[in-house]
Order: C-alpha cells, then structure tokens, then sequence
C-alpha cells in the first residue's frame, strides 16, 4: 500500500505581533518577576490566531516534551517552551533558537490532553523573529527554491532533473528485465497524478527515486513528474516565511494545472 | 434457581469454553458458569448466546449430569412490571478502552494490560490464582509502570475533561500489593500527573508506599510504548521534572483507565427522562446529591460522578433515606412475616442427636468416603439417627430433616458438609420449622476442610472428616437452647450537631416520621456553611442553607436545642438516655439511636505572615470578605493563594480535601470580576477529582497560573510596602518567580475539633488525625462500632457539603434501620458473666470493641462487669480478657470448646 498525502492550497494568513516587554533583559539565574495587572502577552496574541484558544490550558503534564525529538536541545523542550510564554517570558522566547530545532513533527500536539497546538505556537514564534535573523541555513534553501525553475531547495536546474531521471530510468530498465516496461514520464499531459520529487535524491541519491517508481508501475499508476516546480521540499514553510511559502505552493499548484493533471500528490 | 446446588458439576462438563469477561478476558470460562466467586445467589447460569445446545439443539451435558434436575433449557428472558413508589439507580460504570490510544497500542502488546487486568491477575480467585505473571510468557514481572490517567483529565484522545477519582489512590494500592506478591525485589513506578489520594487514610497511604514500600512516584506522562518484539519487554521514554529525556524497559506496563458512563447506560437514562450533565452523569445538586432530575428517581454511585467505594455506599444509604421518606406513609404495608412453631423445651432431655453427612453430589462423596463417616457416626453417644444426603442443603432434604425431627424426636442436629457461613441459616430455619430452637444445631465442614483441601488424599480426608463429625456431635451434646430477648426501641434520635450534616440526619429521619433532638452547641443553626458562598457548582450557599434551616425549625418532629452541649450520656441502642446541658440547664432525653455531626474547624495558620499582615486571608476570611464586599478585592491587581497549609506535612500528615476546590473556584472569580488581574495558585498537587476538573480547566483558561512547589522548598513570603512578595521556584522551567501580590490567600487545613469528650461519653474511638473512626472504611462508613451510633460530615473527615449531606442522610438511613423496629432481636450467642467470680477488675471492659460489657456496681455493692446483651456480638474477646474465667459467651463456653479439643485427641 502506498500512502498518498495530498498538499491542499493554503489560504492561512498569519500576522503575528511582537511585543517587547520594557524593561531589563532578563539573564537566565534572575528570577521571573510577575506583577501587577497581566500585561498582552504572545499568548493573548496566538490566541486570537488560533482557532482552539487552549494554549494556557497547560497542565504541565509532560506529555509533550516525552515524545519531542528536540527535547533537550537548548535545555529546552515543549513543556519549557510553553511554559515561558504561559509567564509572559516573550522576550527570552524570542532569543532562544530552540524553536528552530522543531520538525513540526506534531507528535506533541497528538497526544496533548488538552490539544495545545505547539506546533503553531513554535511557527508563530518564529515568524516573529526578523527574516535576516533566521537561521541561515533554512533561509538559504528557501531563497534558493523561490529563485529556482525547479522550485528546488538545492537550486536543482531543469535540466539536470531531467538528465538524471531519465539516466536512472535507462539503467533499470535495462538491469532488471521484469521492470523493461517501467516509465518515469516528464510533463505528461493530462495523467492522473502530478508527483513530485525532493531535490535530494535526483542529486545525491538517484536509486532512492526508483522504489517508487516501481510502486506505480506496478500499481498501474497513470503519473508524472513535471519538468518545472517539480521540487517537494518547501523550507520557506519552515522558515516561517509565509509569503514564500504560499508563492512556492502556487507556483506548483499551477505547474500542475498547466500539465493538466488532476491529483497533486506530495511526496514529503 | 431453586434447585441448583452450586455443586459445578454442570460446568466441570461443559465442553464450551468461552473468554471470561469477569477476569478481564486473561482466562476461560464455561458456558455455563457462575458469574464470579462472590455472586450472590450462587447459582449457576446458561451463557446463552455461546451455549451449543440453545445453539444447535445438541449437547446438553449439563442436564445429564446435574445432580439436582435444575438445568432448564425453556426459560425464557421475562417481562416483569413493578409497582414502585421510588426508584434508585445504581448502575455503575464502565472502565474506559484504551484501544483507541494508538501511542500505547494496548490491542497489540500483550504486556500493555488495563488496571482491571491487573486486578485480576493479583486476585487470588483470578486468571493466574494470584500468582504474579504477565499475559505474553507467564514470566514473573521485575518492573511494573502504571501510567495515570488514562481516559480521564483528556480533552483531545477521548472527550473526558474530567478525573475519574479513583485511579492514583488503586494505582497506589495495585503497586503495594504487586511487590507484596512478587517472590522477587519487584521495582514499580507510578508515571501521573498529581497525586490525589484526598481521602480518608488515603495520604498515608501513598506516603508509606513511597517511604517504606518503595513504589516509585515518578511525574510525568509517557507519550509512546515500544515493544521489543522478541522479549515483549516495553520501552517507555519520558521526560523527568528537569526536562532530562529518560528511558526505561518495564515487563508489563499497566493503564490506570478511568470510569465512563457507556452509550447503553446514558439511553436508559433517556428512557428514564433523567437529565445527564456534560459527561454523562447523573445531573445533580449540591444540596441533593443523589436526587435526579426527577422527582422520585434517585441515583447512587459512579453513574452519578466517578468515586470511590467508601463514597458510594455513603450515598446509597443516603439514597435509600431519602427513598424512604417518599413511602413514610407505607412503610410495612407489603412485608410478611413468617411464624414458626412454638419452641420444645429440650431441658430435661437426654441428648437425641441426628447427624445428616452430606456426599454434595461428588464434590464431597467422591473424595471422603461418605458412608464410612456416616457409619462412624451411628457409633457415637447421643447420636440416635444418621443419614446421608446426595445434598442436604436441598429443599427436598430440608422437608426430611423436618419431618425425622418430629418422627424421632430429636432435639439437636448436626450437618456435616460446607461452611456455615453460606448454609447454617438455612439449616437453623428448619430446625425452627421443627419446632427446635435454632442453637440445637451444629455443622462440620467436611467439604473445605476435608474433601477441597485433601483431594489427592482420600483417605486421610475421610479420617479427618470423621474427626471432625466426632468433634461436632461431642460438642453438640452439651448445647442448649438459647434465648433470644427483645428489647423495645425508643423511636427517636439524638442528632449531635447542628451544621450542614446535622440538619440532613435531622430532615431525614424526621421526614420518615420519626421524632429528633437535635443538639447545637452554638446560638445558631448552620455550622461552618455560615461562612461559605456557594459550592463549586455554583449553588448558592446562604439561601440553600436558610432554606434548610427553616426546614428544621419548622419541622413538627424536630426539637431544636440551640446553645446546648451532651453533658452525659447512658444506655445503649434503642435506648439511650442522654443528659443536655441547654443554656445553664439540664435536661433528660430518652432516644433509641445517635448520629455524631459535630463537623471540623478551620486551621489557623502559623506561617506565611499569616496574622502579621492583614492582606493574608484563609478560605473562610475571603469568603467573609467576599460576602461583606471587601474594597481589596476588586481592586485586586494580583493574587496568590498557597495550597496545603498546614496539611500533608508531617504534623498533619491527611489531606484536607476541599482546598484545592475552594481555592481555584475562588481563583476564578477573581478572574471573573478582574480578567486583567494576575492570579496563581501555589501548590503541590491540584486535587480536583472528579467533576471539579472542569473548574480547574476553567480557571487555567481564564489564565490563572499555576506553579508547584515541593515540602522541601515551600514559599517564601515577605512584606513589600504595600503589597507581599511572595517567591516560589518554578517547577518547570526551575528559576525562582517572584510575585507581586495584592492578596495572599491561604488554603488553611480542616482540623477536627475536640472530639475526646464525646468519644468518652460514647465510647466512640478516633483516627491517629483525631477523626472519628467509623466501623468500616468501606463497608460501614457511617456507622461507629458501638451499635445505634451513627456518624456523619467533617466530624470524620474533611469533605464538600455534597459529600456531607450524603453521608448525614446515609446516616439516618441506618439509625432508621433501628427506629422502624418496635422491638430488636438479641442474638443468643453473647457474652455473660458469673458475677460470684468477677472481681470487677474491668479487662474485659477494655477488651471488648463495641462498648457492650462495663463494670458496674452491684446490689452488694460490689464491683462486677455487667453485659448489655443488645450490643453485645459475641465475639469472646471479654472471654479472653477475664483473668478469672467469669466471662463467658453463650453457645462456646469453656466446656464446649475444650470438649471438642479433648475429642479431637482421643483416638
């Protein structure tokens, strides 16, 4: 069996607003100081962004944090994450780099008794840090995608897409005879399927495409690949980068109109 | 029914195995089969659906070997219509299935087991006879983990926001008892989120399974189970309190499942017309806690929240009272009594003994041999007829030893066969029916004893069967006829307080018709509910409490005696008589029955600048304050409240119980009036069980901030100019916080009062905290040792007001047991004494557990102990006690018991 996962468009529009407390900074020994009246913290703004507005329903349970694969990075987990922004700590919040670690995973919000969405939480935190503060590395694959043909994180040309699929294609076919039949069409117009195909494999793991392939063949599967925006990854959705994200997504989402296509099917 | 003998016969043949339910489906049943050990009646029933013969119309097994003729394949499922004034619903509820809890893959790891599961493997009539293994290899377990809250406290992987209450405290208990059974060092870890052992007894508990058991408290929550596929071990990984991600492997892993209601149950209650609350229970008030929303029809138990067994009986009984209430005017007019022949005088009789050996269709005769045992007996002095039986105990056979009574004139009987505690009734009756007194009988338990225990050996049973027919007929030669004397009841109460759970025994006897003095030490009704606002489920406490004052003032069988203390107190139940001391003035009642309501106080505080600085509070001031409208309170920009205040440390080691409530429905009303103030609750388990979990959630969605701290580093309180500076560690991110604060407010511990005078008076004994001890945790919860006292509200432990009036109505539910009686039977078997040997030295008085022997002054005036047959249980410990043999107890004197020894020793 072959699990499809299909992209649906995103209409979402995030405005995050970023309130930095006055005052001093607050070194890691120095006690949390909380008086007077609440002020608006980061929390009251998700809240108002987030359709479950649960985030203070926090139990401190753990749950989170036992199944986080970053927990302990940064000496931070989930549950101190949440927790920081439950006291209204939105400025240290924003210096840690622990919100950069997140897969997006959601295994925390999985199993959350009280269904806090941290992975939208640790999104929002992150859009509200300055795009040239954000880790290089994540900028740079998603700059490099916005400024690919490909749409590709590694900057992958057209050109040497279609080489290596084709290559690839070539060698197995010859190699292994019960599969002498298999295709890997390029910008077939009018398939069932668009496929697409993160830019790792065609450069540094070209047999790693091929199980798939045998999957559909032997499946029967009428699919493409396309030649353009044909790239699966989107690091500018993990940059928090909203507006690159979505020009990303259409970009594809139109590659795939274009070839006529009627299922996107996304690989990642 | 009637006929079956519980002999298993039937199911010892049965070829249909099917998957028993009872043990959590760890083992196989029949298809005909009893429902578990302790079914009452015990008989055995056709599983229907599984049975090849309904099935198919072949087999019938059963049939052709029940002994009795009670296998009947015809019966058929009965309509039955009742005409019932009242009606109480005590269905219970269903365990939560965890299957749908993918993380933890109980469907797929056989060593992922329920609580239930567990119970029955650590039961000893359970799928492994107590014998401590786990389901996958039967291998003994090393390391045990129990994860808490499984389907409770849950609001994304199943719909239950509440607490299911009763987990961590059997949680705690199940690892007590796994270590106990475990022939190895058995290493147990409980994984939870707060600990809420809130009752009775119940911190102790936990705290000795933690110190001196060595049951790991470990919190945290476990997000996956892995299971090594080749071990079946399971892999746990969690996060510690610092944030440090652990592993460990655990042999069986056990999910502590919560109580739900099932879909069948919350249908029936819409057929019913009874309204449910949001999570399917029973909807009820504060102040009628197991009255539905119907008139008429009332509700006990789990369908009404999830609680405990001890809460559940209470309200049962509490049920029942308010039931009974309805059909005052009919009480008695469907019951029937049963005459008996009038009594032979055997006196003057040389003993005419019959002995009836039972073979229980195999399940004696196929090991002992029976008619060695029956012929051994012919041979014995006294003995005049012996029989066997195929089953003594059926009702063919109890018409024969009716009708040998009389044909041969015999005037005792012994039955040796099972256990007197199932059968002896029934064999005293027909005695009775005989015209003997039901003393003249005896049984020799020569099924336990002899035929179960010694199975492989045959003939060593059949000799100690014999032993034991010779003890009882030795025994049964020198028993005599006992009396059983009546004495009258007085049919009226002394109801000892006058608060919340006062007035409820008070309305509840009353309102059955019978007479009550309630007693109130203070000027005014009401007791520590003068001071409250409303209950956590929003009732309002002033007019619930005015209403229920006007009640009892008003009420014709109610006399009010306000400013009023006991000053002394004699007699016993049915008929006391107690001395009030009414403003300067004494006064005499006579009553038949006592309920202890004296309730609790509130703790002073001695720390937290509590008494230094007037922005400290208790529970009880805030709510003064709230109800005069004290200016602090709005104007409040934040507020604290520390939790456990002078409860759980070692001085005071309980739980006071309420807090928790008290303190976050508090918190959330300042939120209400204030959502811009800051509000935290400090402490060190919230213990919001069942329900209440819905207002905790409130109160966090509201933002107020909670933050744990341990004994070990309590809060810091200072002065700080016009405010208080309050400094606690963060349990999660482990950095000291420092509040500003407006209010402290302090949740001040529940202490008893002093409650050593009544117990003097009453000879009523109390817990190691000073509570009143009832007579059983569980089983008699509202009932002191002493019978005709009864005990109700926080005068034995710290609760809500709901779980008071259940327990003050429970409470005169069964002083009303009492007082519906004109007369109550003595048992013959009780204690006496030989007053020329008694030298009133008083050690039997001290012995005795229910009040029922006492030295007093003679005619002579001497000293000697005196028995009051009516409390008296028989039980022999004065017996014991007495130095000088002059305490005796009817039926096992000296010479009867030793009599059995020396015959035991004569061959």
């Amino acid at each position: 069996m072959v699990l499809l996962f299909v992209e649906k468009p995103i209409e979402r529009r995030i405005t995050v607003y970023i309130y930095f407390l006055e005052g001093k900074m607050i070194m890691a020994e120095v006690a949390i100081k909380l008086e007077g009246k609440s002020k608006r913290s980061f929390l009251d703004d998700i809240k108002e962004i987030v359709p479950a507005g649960n985030l203070s329903l926090c139990l401190t349970c753990g749950l989170c944090s036992s199944g986080c694969p970053a927990t302990g990075l940064f000496d931070m987990d989930p549950r101190k994450f949440l927790r920081m922004l439950v006291l209204g700590m939105d400025e240290e919040v924003m210096k840690s780099d622990w919100p950069w670690t997140c897969t997006m995973c959601q295994r925390c919000v999985y199993v959350c008794p009280m269904k806090i969405d941290i992975p939208q939480l640790v999104f929002n935190v992150r859009a509200a840090r300055p795009r040239d503060q954000r880790p290089k590395g994540i900028r740079g694959s998603c700059d490099a995608a916005v400024n690919s043909e490909s749409c590709s994180a590694m900057g992958t040309p057209v050109e040497d897409f279609i080489f290596v699929v084709n290559d690839v294609l070539e060698e197995y076919r010859a190699a292994q005879p019960e599969f002498a039949d298999m295709v890997a069409p390029i910008d077939k117009v009018g398939a069932e399927f668009f496929v697409n195909q993160n830019s790792r494999e065609p450069m540094t793991e070209p047999d790693e495409m091929v199980p798939l392939w045998k999957i559909l063949h032997l499946a029967g599967v009428d699919w493409t690949y396309s030649s353009k925006a044909w790239a699966a990854e989107n690091y500018c959705l993990f940059l928090a980068d909203n507006e690159n994200w979505e020009t990303l997504v259409r970009r594809k989402a139109a590659q795939a109109d274009a070839l006529g296509v009627k299922t996107y099917l996304n690989t990642e | 029914m009637d006929k079956c003998i519980a002999c298993g016969e039937c199911a010892e043949k049965c070829p249909k195995k099917v998957t028993d339910t009872f043990n959590a489906g760890l083992a196989k049943r029949k298809a005909i089969y009893v429902e578990y050990p302790q079914a009452v009646p015990l008989k055995y029933a056709i599983d229907a659906p599984n049975c090849i013969y309904l099935k198919n119309g072949k087999c019938g097994f059963c049939a052709k070997v029940c002994p009795a003729q009670a296998i009947d394949f015809e019966q058929k499922e009965k309509t039955v219509r009742l005409q019932v004034g009242s009606v109480i619903l005590a269905p219970g509820f269903s365990a939560f299935d965890p299957q749908k809890l993918d993380t933890y893959q109980y469907s797929q790891y056989q060593n992922v087991i329920t609580s239930l599961e567990m119970e029955r493997i650590l039961s000893a009539t359970g799928p492994y006879h107590g014998h401590l293994v786990r389901p996958s290899d039967k291998k003994e377990p090393s390391k045990i983990a129990w994860l808490q809250c499984i389907g409770s406290r849950d609001i994304n992987r199943c719909d239950h926001g509440y607490c299911s209450s009763v987990c961590c405290m059997y949680a705690v208990k199940e690892a007590v008892i796994a270590k106990e059974h475990s022939p190895v060092a058995l290493d147990t870890a409980i994984f939870y989120m707060d600990m809420r052992t809130y009752g009775k007894e119940f911190e102790s508990y936990y705290q000795r399974a933690k110190d001196e058991k060595g049951v790991r408290f470990i919190r945290t929550r476990v997000h996956t189970i892995v299971e090594n596929r080749e071990t079946k071990d399971l892999s746990l990984r969690y996060v510690d309190e610092n944030g440090k991600a652990l592993e460990e492997t655990f042999d069986l892993v056990v999910l502590s499942v919560g109580m739900e209601t099932s879909k069948e149950l919350a249908a029936f209650a819409g057929r019913l017309e009874i309204e449910l609350n949001a999570d399917n229970f029973a909807k009820t008030d504060c102040f009628s806690p197991v009255k539905t929303s119907r008139d008429g029809i009332y509700v006990c138990g789990a369908f009404q929240e999830p609680k405990d067994i001890p809460y559940s009986v209470m309200e049962a009984s509490a049920a029942a009272c308010w039931a009974e209430a309805d059909l005052a005017t009919s009480r008695g007019t469907l019951t029937k009594t049963k005459t008996f022949p009038v009594e032979k005088n055997i006196t003057d009789e040389e003993a005419r003994i019959g002995v009836f050996v039972c073979n229980c269709g195999t399940n004696i005769g196929g090991i002992v041999n029976v008619p060695a045992v029956a012929e051994m007996a012919r041979t014995l002095p006294g003995v005049t007829y012996v029989e066997e039986n195929l089953f003594t105990c059926s009702q063919d056979s109890q018409d024969k030893i009716k009708d040998i009574i009389l044909k041969k004139g015999l005037n005792r009987v012994v039955v040796a066969a099972c256990t007197p505690r199932t059968h002896e009734a029934l064999f005293q009756e027909t005695l009775r029916d005989a015209g003997l007194n039901k003393y003249l009988f005896e049984m020799a338990n020569i099924r336990n004893q002899c035929s179960w225990v010694h199975s492989k050996e045959k003939d060593e049973a059949t000799a100690k069967a014999k032993d034991l027919v010779r003890m009882a007929v030795a025994r049964t030669r020198l028993i005599t006829s006992l009396g059983q004397p009546t004495i009258s009841v007085e049919p009226s109460a002394l109801v000892i307080g006058g608060g919340i759970a006062g007035m409820t025994s008070a309305l509840g006897l009353a309102d059955q018709g019978y007479a009550v003095h309630l007693v109130e030490k203070q000027e005014r009704l009401g007791g520590i509910a003068l001071g409250l606002l409303n209950t956590w489920k929003g009732d309002n406490v002033p007019e619930k409490l005015a209403e229920m004052t006007k009640r009892v003032t008003t009420h014709s069988l109610i006399n009010v005696y306000t400013g009023a203390t006991v000053k002394a107190s004699t007699g016993f139940i049915g008929n006391f008589e107690t001395t009030l001391s009414v403003k300067g003035s004494d006064r005499l009642l006579k009553h038949g029955a006592v309920i202890v309501a004296t309730g609790a106080q509130e703790h002073v505080p001695q720390e937290y600048l509590y008494g230094q600085n007037n922005r400290v509070l208790t529970h009880l001031e805030l709510d003064r304050a709230i109800s005069s409208d004290d200016p602090r309170l709005p104007a409040a920009d934040a507020v604290a409240f520390i939790q456990c205040v002078g409860s759980r440390e070692s001085k005071r080691p309980y739980c006071s119980k309420v807090c928790c409530t008290h303190s976050i429905k508090s918190a959330v009303r300042f939120k209400k009036i204030n959502p811009e103030a800051q509000v935290f609750v400090i402490y060190r388990d919230i213990r919001t069980y069942g329900q209440r979990e819905l207002l905790y959630r409130e109160a966090r969605e509201k933002g107020v901030i909670f933050i744990r701290y341990d004994l070990e580093r309590k809060p810091e309180v200072k002065n700080d100019g016009d405010r208080l500076a309050i400094t606690v560690k963060d349990h999660i991110l482990g950095r000291d916080i420092e509040i500003h604060a407006d209010l402290l407010i302090l949740a001040a511990a529940i202490v008893p009062r002093d409650n050593e005078v009544l117990a003097q008076m009453f000879k009523l004994s109390c817990n190691s905290d000073n509570f009143f001890n009832e007579a059983h945790a569980k089983l008699r919860p509202v009932e002191f040792a002493t019978a005709g006292i009864f005990l109700a509200g926080m005068a034995h432990y710290p609760k809500p007001i709901e779980e008071s009036i259940a327990q003050a109505a429970a409470a005169a539910s069964r002083a009303a047991v009492t007082l519906s009686k004109d007369r109550i039977t003595v048992e013959g078997v009780v204690s006496y004494v030989k007053e020329f040997m008694c030298r009133g030295c008083g050690e039997c008085e001290r012995a005795c557990p229910f009040n029922a022997i006492s030295v007093q002054e003679t005619d002579k005036a001497m000293l000697a102990a005196v028995v009051k047959e009516a409390l008296c249980k028989g039980c022999g410990m004065c017996a014991v006690a007495c130095p000088t043999g002059a305490a005796s107890v009817h039926h096992f004197d000296d010479r009867e018991v030793l009599t059995m020894v020396e015959t035991a020793f004569e061959y």
